[in-house]
């Protein structure tokens, strides 16, 4: 089921604005969308082309797009049946008067000309998808703001489709913020601060003598950003993004997006309240594209492992890219292992389409090892993380590549 | 996501309390040193946290609040007596597992805590002694605070804890409770009276040292529409 697929359209990038540029565009977007097709309908269906597409500029560019790479990127069976509840969850439920009141508030999550009683129909699909996925993984617990990831989903594939991929996507990439406490969640809001230490120590020092925190990005990170985008198209871009990417992402997105904001940080009273209130109030309009590549890149230059993080942090970033990821990957491994060594081998030999040093710190030497990697920019430096951080945590399957 | 309002608030005449609420002068602000108080509002889950804050805040029901995630927060400039305050509201999620690590940062430190529940819904009520003993846990020191908030009771076929109840559980943990309603437009002042009886003790508490607390403890007070509430929310201090 469509919903939107027409809404998916158009870039979001302001650099793709203008008329002169538009038949650039058009032609791009054109070459694009054919080599999406050509990746899904190769056979076995090239995996890791659909990352590196969901990646790049523009992301997936259409809902009809998104329906059919969304479950390939999630290694979803579109053939299988989806899960069918046998009985009336409602009534068995313990989290259905919480998930009642989260479904009921979350009307902005609607497109605004939709006729109430569509929308209405959609929440209650909404809330059988949420309490169908509780019941059949009792280790998940929900959480508020699940429903603002699942609404994504609805949207976009419909109810059947949904509950197959959030399903996947809740015991993978959301796996932590599931446990019965937020510990882990909060394990991996402490990957925050050392982001953006590594990049600009300066603002790292202010908002540690703010004492902000970081609970002003924990709706960005438990929610994809869903929660905070009033704009569909913007929160579909960055679920491709993440969607394609290692489930600790959305925090290199959430520290582009605080570094991006530096000077409006810089000029805020020092202290908890301000920098919060400003944090928290997401700008509209943010250039997507550019902070998509810039966290991509991050990513490359200070992986989780990189990081200063306090031992229960760093664990818990070993932790989750070890049981969230390594299955994706080497589920699109199995489908085309070549693609995904040609890619590195590609990456390795043209040196001189290095990526550009935006965010390098001047204190460190990650810019030496960016150049000896020598990413291409094309490709957005997020692509080759994608593989990158496949082969750094799984050993195993680096042999198998490797033999 | 809720949009925070700064400073929002037409300048009223002085009241007979002496209370006005300012718009936020930041040029002001670089050359006096306002004080600031700290209030953290918590309680169940959709008992009307969100709407609270922002009908002192910035003076308006919103119409499509969502849950909140994490800590909001909202502030307003008042003026008590002649002194400009700054009243800092951080505003809490409901759920359960975002108290335990997540708000305790937000506790550091507070002025006053204000409890919210539903007067139609008894389990938000019943749970109140939850959020006391969490707000123990949090070190919050007894001496600071506390009121405790019965909202939506413009929805009266539907209430389910009556007010001797509330006033009885006040009483007994020494706060001060107000019944209104966030939704009400012609309750919109008493909300702010709630906000602002806090700033005025807290404003007091300087010379007062909390006897002020005593003597107030367990003082209904019922508001039923803007006249009243302008006899009855004065200045407690």
């Amino acid at each position: 089921m469509a919903l939107r697929s027409a809404q998916g359209d158009g870039p979001t990038s302001s650099r793709w604005d203008g008329g002169a540029e538009k038949t650039d565009f058009t032609a791009k977007r054109k070459k694009k969308v054919a080599e999406i097709y050509q990746a899904l309908n190769s056979d076995p269906t090239d995996v890791a082309a659909l990352r590196r597409m969901a990646i790049s500029e523009g992301g997936l560019l259409t809902d009809e797009i998104r329906q059919k790479v969304w479950p390939k990127l999630l290694n979803v069976n579109t053939n299988d049946p989806p899960p069918i509840s046998g009985k009336d969850l409602r009534q068995v439920s313990k989290d259905y008067q919480q998930v009642l009141l989260d479904v009921r508030r979350s009307l902005r999550r609607f497109p605004p000309g939709m006729p109430e009683e569509q929308r209405e129909g959609l929440q209650e699909e909404l809330i059988d998808i949420i309490l169908l996925i509780l019941e059949r993984n009792p280790q998940l617990h929900y959480y508020q703001g699940y429903h603002d990831i699942v609404v994504t989903f609805l949207l976009v594939v419909g109810e059947g489709l949904a509950t197959s991929l959030v399903e996947k996507l809740s015991t993978h990439h959301l796996r932590d913020f599931m446990d019965p406490t937020m510990d882990n969640t909060k394990h991996i809001l402490n990957c925050l601060m050392p982001i953006i230490d590594q990049v600009n120590p300066e603002l790292h020092d202010f908002m540690q003598s703010a004492e902000v925190g970081t609970i002003f990005a924990l709706s960005w990170l438990i929610t994809w950003f869903g929660h905070v985008l009033s704009d569909f198209r913007h929160v579909v871009r960055l679920y491709d993004f993440f969607l394609a990417c290692h489930p600790l992402m959305p925090i290199y997105f959430a520290a582009v997006i605080v570094l991006h904001r530096e000077q409006e940080v810089l000029d805020c009273d020092c202290d908890m309240a301000s920098v919060h209130h400003l944090l928290s109030q997401i700008p509209q309009d943010l250039p997507y594209e550019t902070l998509i590549s810039r966290a991509g890149d991050l990513f490359v230059q200070f992986p989780p492992s990189k990081l200063a993080l306090d031992a229960a942090a760093q664990q818990q970033a070993e932790k989750t890219a070890a049981s969230t990821f390594k299955d994706f990957e080497l589920a699109s491994a199995q489908q085309r292992p070549d693609t995904v060594l040609r890619q590195r081998f590609r990456g390795l030999l043209r040196p001189e389409e290095r990526t550009k040093d935006v965010l390098t710190k001047p204190r460190t030497n990650h810019f030496v090892k960016l150049a000896v990697m020598g990413l291409t920019v094309a490709l957005g430096a997020a692509a080759l993380a994608v593989v990158k951080s496949a082969l750094e945590w799984a050993p195993k399957f680096q042999l198998q590549l490797f033999p | 996501m809720a949009q925070p309002i700064l400073g929002h608030g037409s300048l009223q005449p002085a009241s007979a309390a002496g209370l006005a609420s300012l718009e936020l002068d930041s040029s002001l602000d670089q050359y006096v040193q306002i004080r600031i108080f700290k209030i953290i509002v918590i309680g169940d889950s959709n008992v009307g946290k969100t709407c609270l804050t922002f009908r002192f805040c910035g003076g308006t029901f919103p119409d499509k609040t969502e849950a909140t995630i994490g800590v909001d927060f909202r502030e307003k400039t008042v003026e008590i007596e002649g002194e400009k305050i700054k009243v800092q509201v951080w505003d809490t999620a409901g759920q359960e597992r975002f108290r335990k690590s997540m708000v305790e940062h937000y506790y550091r430190n507070v002025h006053a805590v204000v409890f919210v529940y539903d007067v139609t819904k008894m389990t938000s009520f019943t749970n109140l002694k939850m959020w006391i003993q969490e707000c123990n846990g949090h070190a919050v020191p007894p001496l600071v605070p506390k009121v405790l908030v019965g909202n939506k009771c413009d929805l009266r076929e539907q209430i389910q804890v009556p007010s001797n109840l509330a006033l009885k559980f006040a009483d007994a943990h020494n706060m001060l409770l107000f019944e209104t309603s966030a939704k009400d437009p012609k309750e919109s002042q008493n909300v702010e009276s709630i906000f602002m009886c806090l700033a005025c003790r807290l404003k007091a508490q300087k010379s007062l040292l909390y006897r002020d607390a005593e003597r107030q403890q367990g003082k209904v007070q019922k508001l039923e529409s803007p006249q009243e509430a302008n006899s009855k929310a004065s200045c407690p201090c």
